[in-house]
């Protein structure tokens, strides 16, 4: 897919995020999976960063971190991994807004590579 | 050996999250397993009673329950007890890597899982596994006395059989019974007629060096004599005969408990065999009830007459 990225994805510039796995025939399906998961999740972590719902963005974050790297992602999971930790220390909203962006931009770069594959 | 190896090792993955179920599934794919998944704590404990399986991959960062509950409960229930547990975890924290193996776990892998460390771990904790159950199995030792039990008994009197066949040496056997004693547990109860077995059971154990003393069923035992001939197997029989029926105990001391024997060996048989030679004691030892109990007798001619004509 040729397309260029959404027009209102702003700032930060969307190299394509490709799993570790791509061009690995037997992952290709898994792979495409996740990143499916990661749109989803995109939108849901959003919203539960504009409610500041600190426990349900935990769960994600957490989730996110278990799971990323093992469908080939392990920047995704290190950065959900920071924002997890930044959460249960209580950390600012400015610092914790950072993270949440960090996280956020690697799965639209992710999701951005069509399927990862 | 009876552990069903050609089964294909079943795996209950308690996680709550699809994505790790979805990876597990995919990535485990070659693997000779057959993968359950369970998304909550509670359905991760209903599953693991119902499929028995071989090995738990368990999350312990849980939401609605802490992983660390369900460990307990699956290492207290007998059920589960024994079913190796492998606790995953997204924290690298120690302590909890050291409290989850103290609680009874297999193993630990960190989250996210090397592929090939995970299947390499889940492959230990399935031989271990099938290695339990092998135990379980063959355990040979009777639970409340502590003797050999009936499977290990009928294994290694066919062990001393052919050694005694083999070298031409003396084999001797007591069968022994308590006696009255439904009475016993009848007019005292269950508790102290285990008591009495327990007791028994001690002297019994008590014999000779070499003897083999085993619990053949409810209040009967046998002890195998191997090197020993039947006149030596009497002697014997007669001291667990003293012994027990001059045993009291405090909480019934009005209480006499009494039993009979009956003793072979292989000369007491026309014909050797395992089977002859449990049939001759089966027959002395019933002719010891017939005689009125808290006796020994020796195989005879006789027995085996009556074994020939019931044969």
């Amino acid at each position: 897919m040729k397309e260029q990225p959404e027009p209102n994805e702003g700032s930060w510039p969307e190299t394509p995020l490709l799993s570790e796995y791509a061009g690995e025939a037997d992952m290709a399906e898994l792979v495409t999976y996740f990143v499916g998961e990661l749109n989803n999740r995109i939108q849901s972590i959003e919203r539960a960063w504009q409610e500041q719902d600190k426990q349900r963005l935990r769960d994600h974050a957490h989730q996110i971190k278990g799971a990323a790297a093992g469908y080939g992602f392990p920047q995704i999971t290190d950065s959900a991994a920071e924002l997890e930790r930044e959460l249960n220390e209580e950390a600012t909203i400015a610092d914790l807004s950072e993270r949440v962006e960090a996280l956020i931009g690697l799965c639209r770069r992710a999701t951005s590579s069509s399927d990862g594959a | 050996m009876q552990v069903c190896e050609h089964q294909i090792p079943r795996l209950l993955a308690v996680d709550d999250s699809e994505l790790i179920h979805r990876l597990l599934k995919s990535r485990l794919r070659g693997e000779r397993l057959e993968i359950h998944a369970a998304m909550t704590a509670e359905e991760g404990l209903d599953m693991a009673r119902a499929l028995l399986p071989e090995v738990i991959l368990l999350d312990i960062d849980l939401p609605d329950q802490n992983g660390f509950d369900v460990l307990r409960e699956l290492k207290t229930d007998s059920m589960t007890h024994d079913i190796p547990v492998i606790f995953v975890s997204g924290s690298t924290d120690a302590d909890a890597r050291v409290r989850g193996l103290d609680m009874g776990a297999h193993d630990f892998v960190a989250k996210p899982f090397d592929v090939a460390e995970l299947k390499a771990r889940i492959r230990s904790a399935v031989r271990i596994c099938l290695l339990i159950k092998m135990l379980a199995q063959r355990a040979q030792i009777d639970g409340l006395t502590g003797l050999w039990n009936r499977a290990y008994f009928d294994q290694r009197l066919r062990q001393e059989f052919a050694e005694a066949t083999r070298y031409d040496r003396d084999l001797s056997l007591i069968l022994c019974d308590l006696d009255h004693f439904k009475a016993l547990n009848d007019n005292h109860g269950h508790p102290f007629g285990d008591q009495v077995l327990e007791d028994f059971a001690e002297i019994l154990s008590s014999g000779r060096g070499g003897d083999i003393p085993c619990r053949y069923g409810g209040e009967e035992f046998v002890v195998i004599l191997p090197d020993t001939p039947a006149d030596e197997a009497m002697i014997a029989a007669d001291r667990y005969r003293e012994a027990i029926r001059k045993m009291r105990w405090e909480e019934h001391p009005d209480v006499q408990s009494t039993a009979s024997f009956g003793v072979a060996d292989l000369n007491c048989l026309t014909e050797r065999s395992t089977e002859n030679l449990v049939d001759a004691a089966d027959k002395a030892l019933y002719r010891a009830k017939q005689q009125g109990r808290d006796r020994v007798c020796l195989a005879d001619q006789s027995d085996q007459n009556d074994l020939k004509l019931s044969a």
